[in-house]
Order: structure tokens, then sequence, then C-alpha cells
């Protein structure tokens, strides 16, 4: 199970309401494993494919074939590791969802204030798992829209980002 | 208790009395569907609620009905997303509810398991898995079952390994506990009997919904095989014949209401006998206290209930002399 951490930061400008972020790290020991295993299934391919173009290493071929297969495996089922999962509150425009993964991508979803209805916690039950998860009621959207998409935080990181986003809310 | 200590004997009691428990009540059967297991679960987790004790309830999804619903006084109740494959039951794969049960178990600090009905694949899967991690189980059964069929066989098989570690075993009837005791090999000294209730608040005698000048008989009961469909369909017309004043009021559907449409016709029976459909439970006491006598003709009964409620609203019974109705 990856250990998560929360982090509740607040912006002071001066002029602008506070800006509350409500971070929620994943614990994967250090960047440059991460950053290794990332890189792993690409240096899998490579390392055949260039020793079968260029007969470079009479080693078995069979062996390289079946190294460059695993390789392109895993590079089709790798998927983007999360770093953090971040809730961005700003009073009265809206709330920023964000996503930073390992490559560095950030992946940011605005919704402005006017459209979210509430934000539940609500219990999730699979086949094999039970789990809490934040979500917000939008209106004209029978969907929800996830708070943490990839991440699953425990409940009582949970319930301070859900009382702040009913007080952004309530308050309209 | 001793009367020379009364401060420490009621503050043990009260000890006694406050220690609360979590059970989780696992079955196949629950709500949304209407039988006597499904009642008797409900019933007895409102009992434990009001006493202050904790209950969950799990079961598999029905159709669209899936996760985590709450019912009367906080009543929480798991619908796992495993669909049923034969008769209501889930899929019995040996290990595949263990997450599910283990995650279940630790997220709302259960205490107690109880499994309900023998036929419950989930239950018995539930009640492993439970005894393996070392939590106290607690098992009821509810119906009688054969020794002779192939289904039979294997449940029995079943049965014995799972009673085999169980802690208390309950059975609603003595002729349940002796089918029980017999199948799963448990000295009979660890079972207990617990007849079931029903519920007198909501059973109540109307005298005036009946008519006077007629005797009106009512059936209330699913039409399967079962439930002695086809002894109904031999009785009616032989009673309608003896007896002028006499009418039928039959409730409940199934595969065999054909059959009795059919007995209608042919003997021109339809002023004489009324077919209600299916009743939902909510009704069903409004039927029942619109008769006089009430007809039970099932085939195999281990407590049959529905005697009960007709008997608390006030219907004279007449029964077949199987399983546990002489002690109902």
């Amino acid at each position: 199970m990856e250990r998560y951490s929360y982090l509740c930061e607040q912006s002071d400008e001066r002029g602008f309401p506070t800006v509350n972020t409500h971070r929620v790290i994943v614990n994967r020991g250090s960047k440059l494993r991460a950053r290794i295993s990332y890189l792993l299934p690409l240096a899998l391919v490579l390392a055949p494919t260039y020793s079968l173009l260029f007969s470079a290493f009479p080693v078995a071929l069979g062996f390289q074939w079946l190294v460059l297969i695993c390789g392109l495996f895993l590079l089709v089922l790798q998927r983007n590791g999360v770093e953090e999962e971040a809730v961005v509150v700003m009073p009265t425009f809206g709330v920023q969802l964000e996503t930073t993964y390992f490559s560095g991508k950030v992946h940011r979803q605005f919704v402005p204030l006017k459209h979210i209805l509430a934000a539940v916690i609500n219990e999730a039950v699979t086949p094999t798992s039970c789990y809490y998860y934040l979500a917000l009621l939008v209106r004209d959207d029978s969907k929800l829209i996830l708070a943490f998409k990839e991440v699953r935080p425990p409940l009582h990181m949970l319930v301070p980002i859900w009382r702040a986003l009913r007080e952004a809310i309530g308050n309209k | 208790m001793s009367t020379s200590l009364p401060l420490s004997s009621s503050s043990l009691s009260q000890n006694a009395s406050r220690q609360q428990h979590r059970v989780l009540m696992v079955s196949d059967f629950f709500y949304p569907n209407f039988g006597g297991v499904e009642n008797h679960i409900y019933y007895l987790s409102q009992c434990l609620l009001r006493r202050g004790h904790k209950v969950v309830v799990m079961t598999h999804a029905y159709g669209g009905r899936c996760g985590v619903r709450y019912m009367t006084n906080g009543l929480k109740v798991y619908y796992v997303p495993r669909l049923p494959f034969l008769m209501q039951n889930t899929l019995p794969t040996l290990y595949g509810t263990f997450p599910i049960i283990r995650n279940i178990l630790i997220r709302e600090g259960i205490t107690v398991v109880h499994g309900h009905q023998a036929f419950s694949t989930l239950c018995h899967e539930a009640l492993l898995h439970a005894r393996t991690m070392g939590y106290k189980v607690v098992f009821t059964d509810h119906s009688l079952y054969g020794f002779a069929d192939l289904g039979s066989i294997h449940m029995n098989k079943v049965l014995q390994f799972t009673l085999a570690d169980v802690h208390e075993t309950i059975c609603v009837s003595h002729t349940s506990k002796e089918n029980t005791v017999l199948r799963s090999g448990l000295p009979p000294q660890k079972v207990f009997v617990i007849p079931n209730a029903v519920d007198t608040a909501m059973f109540k005698p109307n005298p005036s919904a009946r008519p006077s000048d007629e005797v009106v008989i009512v059936v209330i009961s699913r039409l399967v095989y079962r439930k002695g469909a086809d002894l109904l369909v031999e009785v009616i017309p032989e009673i309608c014949r003896l007896f002028s004043n006499v009418r039928f009021l039959v409730g409940g559907d199934g595969p065999k209401r054909v059959r009795l449409e059919e007995m209608r016709e042919k003997h021109s029976l339809q002023e004489r006998v009324e077919m209600l459909g299916a009743v939902p439970h909510t009704q069903v006491q409004s039927v029942l206290v619109r008769g006089h006598i009430f007809l039970n003709s099932s085939l195999t009964e281990a407590f049959c209930i529905a005697i009960l409620e007709a008997a608390s609203c006030g219907l004279l019974t007449v029964s077949t002399r199987v399983g546990g109705v002489p002690e109902a």
C-alpha cells in the first residue's frame, strides 16, 4: 500500500482572498528510484533492438527477442506514476483539481464555483475493496467529479478537505 | 445475584450490558428480497440496534442496487457487486470473496460474524474467512434440507466443513435442530433453538374486516412446488363442492399460478376463488384480516412464520403437519 502524506498550504498574497491548496503526496521512496523504474522498459526495448539490428552482440538470439518483447509489454502496460494530487480552493472563484505525475506532467481541471452544488464523501464498493472518495456534485451533469482521481487518501485526510470545500461552497 | 451487595452486582450487570458488540450479518438473502430469512435478519438487526449494538449487513448486489445503503436506525448494508448465479447465491469462488470480507471486517471493527441460511454460499465463505482471521462466529440455519440428492450431499459436506469451527449454532425449531445436527455432525448440546418471532404490533386482528355470512379461507404464499401449490389445486374444488358458503382468497405469485388459474376456469370458481397476485409485505396484514381461516399447504417447513402472522391477526390456522409446524 502506498503511503500518503497530507499538506495544506495557504497563499498570503495581499489584496487577494486566501487560496488554500490541499495536497496529497504519494511517498514513493526516492525520486531517483521512480525515474529509473520509469526508464527500465525503454532500456529493455532499445538494447535488444540495437543488438538485433546491428548484430552487435552474438548472444542467444532467442533471449534477445524475449527481452525485446518483455520490454514492449512493460512499455505498453506502464502507467504514468502519480507524484501528488492537489485540490486548490479559491473562494468565490472555484476549485482547481491538479494531478502531478513523475514525468513532470501536470493535469489541471478547473471547476467554477457556480457549477458546484455540493461536495460529498461517499463509500465505493468494488468486488474486492471498499474505500471512501470525495466528489463534487456539478450542475447540469449527472456524473460526479472526483477530487482525487488516481490517489485514494484515507478518510481522515478527506474530511478537512471536504470541510474546506463546504465552507467555500456555502459562502457563495 | 446476592442482595447483600446490590451495588457491585448492578455495576457488573451494567458493564455486561454495556459491552457493545459489532455484528456483521452475512447472507445471500436480504432486502429487497422478501422471505423468512430476509425478515429474520432485518428484525434481528433492528432489535440488536435498539439494545445499543452496532450491526452491519453484507449481501450481494441486487440488479442495480450496489454499494452501501443505510436502512432504519442506521443499519448499514453492503451490497457487494458479486452477481448471483443460481437461486440468488453468489458464485462460490473459495477465496474470491476474501479481500472484500477482510476489508469490511477491518474497517467496521467487527467483533461477531453471524451467518444465515445453509444454502447461502456467501455465508459459508464469510464464516470460513472470519474463522481464519480469528473472529467469533455464529450460524443460524433456517430451512430443512434433504440427504439424498446431489445438491444436498454437496451442501452437507460444505456445512460440515464450515460448522466444524463455529462458536455457536442456532436453529429455528427442534425439528430444524435435528436436521442440522444430522447433516453437520455437530454435538446436539451445542445447538441452540430460538424460534422465530412475529411483530405483533404490525399483525393486529381486525374482526370488522371479515364478512359474517360466509367463511373466508386465506392462502398467502409463493406459488411454488415446495409450498404445496399442487395440493391447493386439488383441495380447493373439493371444499367448494362440499361447503357452499366458503370463499377462498389466494395471494402470492409464482410458477404454479397458471395451474391455479386453470383449476379456477375448469370448475368455474371465479366468484368463489379470488386471486390477488403478488401481495407486498406491507399489505399482508390487510389481506389476512379479511379471512377466518389461514391455510398453509407447504411440503416442508422448518418453522412457518406465515402461520404465526395469521394467528397474530386472529385467524384459525390449518396446515400440513411437516417439519417445524407442530412447534409453531
